[in-house]
């Protein structure tokens, strides 16, 4: 069948049909990244996002109008964005439907006038544009549309396939003109996935039969904004136990550690930190009683802090359906407290690295991360849930920044400020540097230059063999991922520890931070910073628990 | 002899002897440590405060006694016609409460200035007074034109650790403001009279630089602007029991005051006895 134009009935089946092929081949776009760590997924990310969208344009039946299905392609694809080839994929769709809405039925000189807007928005959507991306493959494709269009081209399936294959095409030259996806030998992941959803998109204008039913589970369950979710699995141990033991006795690395061990026995979620003079204790227990007496034997106790989380957790339950009723029923909840002036959000993976988080002023975390990119409309739940006019929200990963400056954009009601932290360390010492008296805008500058001079190091083990800043890694490897690439690789995990903070350290360093992950148990790790506190004898090392996942280390040198 | 008297207590950093040197009569400030007395200067070192700051035991700071007061501006007005009493700020101590009380049974020949100055800066308005008598000013003109300069004045003071204010229970802003599971050093503030959190730094270079920008922007916003040596302001480090620390931190310092003069001293024990050892302190008044 030939068309000169399409409606909104068939753009629906088109977009749908491009959702579905980028769907099937999720996988196989995941597999495409550069870095072999386990990270933040394109192929994933971008179904994800696009998945948002489709399941809004499902909602709107089979003839919707034209500024309907805009509006659920362009709100769905950017609430539901996440990871940067996401969000750029929103953006794509957002100036894509800018144009069309206007009109009812679309033919060549519409759809290629919405491409160039398209390809203008995603860019100015990148604070550096870079070429060899889904950037370059979308700008590739708007470029042939214009060519076929000045050229008199009508027919809508010609035109739309030979600006397919012309995206094939620009999409095979990716690595060309970025030398990391050379070297790794593959195409650009995020291009990859523009080009399957167009190749779904041109079957189902060609009549392909595709299955066009989106499924309606929520995606990504795992980056929920809701750190308490998984603990309503069921709570072990009951009564939340926090104390403070102003010490009489000594306390040395060996009391410490039969502290642990006892505690250990009786409870999990342990903290037990001790400053020389006083011991902080936090356990997670059904006899807060014996984790008292235990304490008592060192000195006084002080800030005793005992909660029922079996109670809370039901009181949370009912709360939330009676929130859930109410919702209903009436406008957006009144916090009758005035708002604070100013709130922070961060995101970041592990019981420990929550708590850090919170112990330094951020009133929310977002559990998410590396393998779980949170989208912005997580962002933007997380925001409901802080009361206050200026809220500053740490990414902490260098794949999130962009959905959460998305969430800056979309927010109203609050001033959202977006620190672009790449890691962990960053996200600390921003929240770390914050100064209370100083205006938002003071301290939005101070905390991104303070940012630029924490150096970090990531343990991780790599997923397939590769070669990257020309370093041979093999599967299995374990990796010293720092700022700007690779620091150390090797079989070894005290070794590549080793030299990923030499990699790291120079005459002005002074304090090394170690976050051990929740794959790495508390003696190792502890071994660990005796070896690095040996070899680095005029510097401060500090080792906290993150129970981060997929890295077995977090380092930071500063 | 007749003129005017400067009296000041030894939260000035001015020592005993450096008081008969310069012509300022110096109130020893008494300290409870365990069980027993102590006055600064007189039976008790710097070194000796650190060790038993150090070693744990119990230090808790107090006014010097009105007798004392009384007694020494009473010898002093056989021979002076009037005193200029410069006490400790009185943000952080009853001294200058209780010195003003004292005062209005002198006749207004005791001039008690309600300045809130401490250390260094305190050791600075003691400094002043004495060029503004040797102008010719008298106690009370001396008093005001200190008071009315109450505000130009700022330090900033980085905390080694926390382990002394948590301790202290003092300055519980600050200690709230600052969670405990990571290491982190307090910069505090001392901005007429209180005593508060500033900023937080985790090394402490960073500290330094926090506190050098600190300074810098109060020069460039509060004080007149920058301007070259010997400058419109004074500006001053005070540590506690750290001076190799001290020196390195003058040197930084000269980088962004070049050719300033910058004085070094001990900060006062009853500031210190409250944020321990290791501290590092920069301060400026602007120049009267």
């Amino acid at each position: 069948m030939s068309y000169q134009e399409i409606d909104a009935k068939m753009l629906s089946k088109m977009f749908l049909a491009g959702a579905k092929t980028l769907e099937s081949k999720k996988e196989y776009i995941n597999e495409l990244n550069v870095f072999p760590v386990p990270d933040g997924d394109t192929g994933t990310n971008m179904t994800m996002t696009i998945m948002s969208a489709a399941k809004e344009v499902t909602a709107l039946g089979e003839n919707p109008s034209m500024e309907d299905l805009c509006k659920a392609i362009s709100s769905g694809s950017l609430r539901g964005a996440r990871g940067n080839s996401g969000v750029i994929l929103s953006q794509l769709f957002r100036g894509l439907t800018k144009v069309i809405k206007t009109y009812t039925t679309l033919n060549v000189s519409v759809i290629t006038e919405s491409c160039d807007k398209a390809v203008e928005t995603a860019y100015k959507a990148v604070m550096k544009p870079k070429e060899g991306t889904i950037l370059t493959v979308a700008k590739g494709i708007a470029d042939k549309a214009k060519e076929l269009s000045a050229a008199g081209v009508t027919d809508l399936e010609e035109f739309v396939g030979q600006c397919l294959e012309h995206g094939r095409y620009v999409l095979s030259q990716t690595p060309e003109l970025l030398p990391v996806l050379k070297q790794a030998g593959v195409v650009d992941s995020g291009g990859q996935g523009l080009i399957e959803v167009i190749a779904g998109a041109y079957d189902a204008l060609c009549g392909k039969e595709i299955d066009l039913s989106v499924k309606e589970e929520a995606p990504a369950e795992n980056a929920k904004p809701n750190l308490e979710v998984q603990a309503e699995a069921e709570i072990k141990y009951g009564y939340c136990t926090e104390f403070l033991i102003l010490l009489n006795k000594n306390f040395n690395i060996k009391t410490e550690m039969d502290f642990k061990a006892y505690l250990e026995s009786i409870g999990d979620s342990i903290v037990c930190v001790c400053d020389g003079e006083t011991v902080k204790i936090h356990v997670h227990t059904n006899d807060p009683g014996l984790a008292l007496q235990k304490g008592l034997k060192f000195g006084q106790l002080s800030n005793i802090k005992i909660d029922n989380m079996r109670l809370e957790q039901e009181e949370k339950l009912a709360k939330a359906a009676k929130k859930a009723e109410t919702e209903a029923a009436s406008a957006p909840e009144n916090t009758a407290e005035p708002p604070k002036k100013v709130g922070f959000i961060a995101i970041s993976a592990g019981e420990g690295l929550s708590e850090i988080f919170k112990s330094i002023g951020v009133d929310y975390v977002i559990e998410g991360g590396q393998t779980m990119n949170p989208s912005t409309a997580d962002i933007l739940d997380a925001v409901d849930q802080v009361n206050a006019e200026n809220i500053f929200v740490l990414p902490n990963n260098k794949n999130i920044i962009l959905a959460a400056r998305q969430a800056a954009e979309l927010m109203t009601d609050k001033n959202l400020l977006v620190i672009p932290t790449k890691t962990i360390p960053q996200g600390i010492t921003a929240v770390i540097n914050y100064m209370d008296g100083s205006s938002v805008d003071e301290n939005e500058e101070v905390m991104i230059s303070e940012i630029s001079k924490v150096k970090t190091g990531q343990i991780t083990y790599a997923i397939r063999d590769t070669v990257i800043d020309d370093k041979e890694i093999k599967k299995d490897d374990y990796m010293g991922v720092g700022d700007d690439g690779i620091l150390a690789n090797g079989t070894d995990l005290t070794d590549v520890v080793m030299s990923t903070v030499a990699a790291m350290a120079d005459a002005d360093s002074e304090l090394i931070s170690v976050y051990y992950g929740a794959d790495v148990s508390e003696e190792d790790a502890e071994a660990i910073r005796t070896k690095i506190a040996d070899a680095y004898p005029n510097l401060d090392v500090e080792l906290q628990n993150g129970g981060q996942p997929i890295y077995y280390y977090l380092i930071s040198v500063e | 002899m007749s003129g005017i008297a400067i009296v000041t207590d030894s939260n000035s950093g001015i020592t005993q002897a450096e008081g008969k040197e310069l012509g300022i009569y110096v109130i020893p400030m008494p300290f409870m440590i365990g069980e027993g007395l102590f006055y600064e200067d007189i039976n008790l070192t710097q070194e000796e405060f650190y060790e038993k700051l150090v070693g744990g035991e119990n230090i808790s700071t107090s006014q010097p006694s009105p007798e004392e007061v009384m007694k020494l501006w009473e010898k002093l007005l056989e021979t002076y016609d009037e005193i200029v009493h410069i006490p400790m700020s009185s943000g952080l101590s009853g001294s200058c409460q209780s010195a003003l009380m004292l005062a209005e049974e002198y006749d207004g020949k005791v001039q008690v200035v309600d300045n809130q100055r401490i250390s260094v800066t305190q050791r600075q308005s003691c400094l002043d007074a004495l060029a503004l008598a040797a102008k010719g000013l008298n106690a009370k003109e001396i008093k005001d034109t200190l008071e009315n300069d109450k505000f130009n004045s700022s330090i900033y003071i980085m905390l080694d650790t926390l382990q002394y204010l948590k301790k202290g229970g003092r300055i519980t802003p600050a200690a709230a403001a600052i969670g405990t599971l990571l290491k982190i050093k307090p910069v505090l503030q001392i901005q007429g009279e209180k005593l508060d959190a500033f900023s937080k730094a985790r090394t402490v270079s960073q500290g330094k630089s926090i506190m050098i920008n600190a300074i810098k922007n109060d020069v460039e916003n509060r004080f007149g602007g920058m301007t070259p040596a010997p400058g419109s302001v004074k500006i001053m480090i005070a540590h506690t029991n750290n001076y190799e620390a001290a020196l390195a931190f003058r040197e930084e310092l000269l980088l962004v005051f070049p050719g300033y003069d910058i004085y070094i001293a001990p900060l006062s024990l009853s500031v210190s006895c409250h944020i321990g050892p290791g501290c590092l302190a920069v301060a400026c008044t602007k120049n009267l």
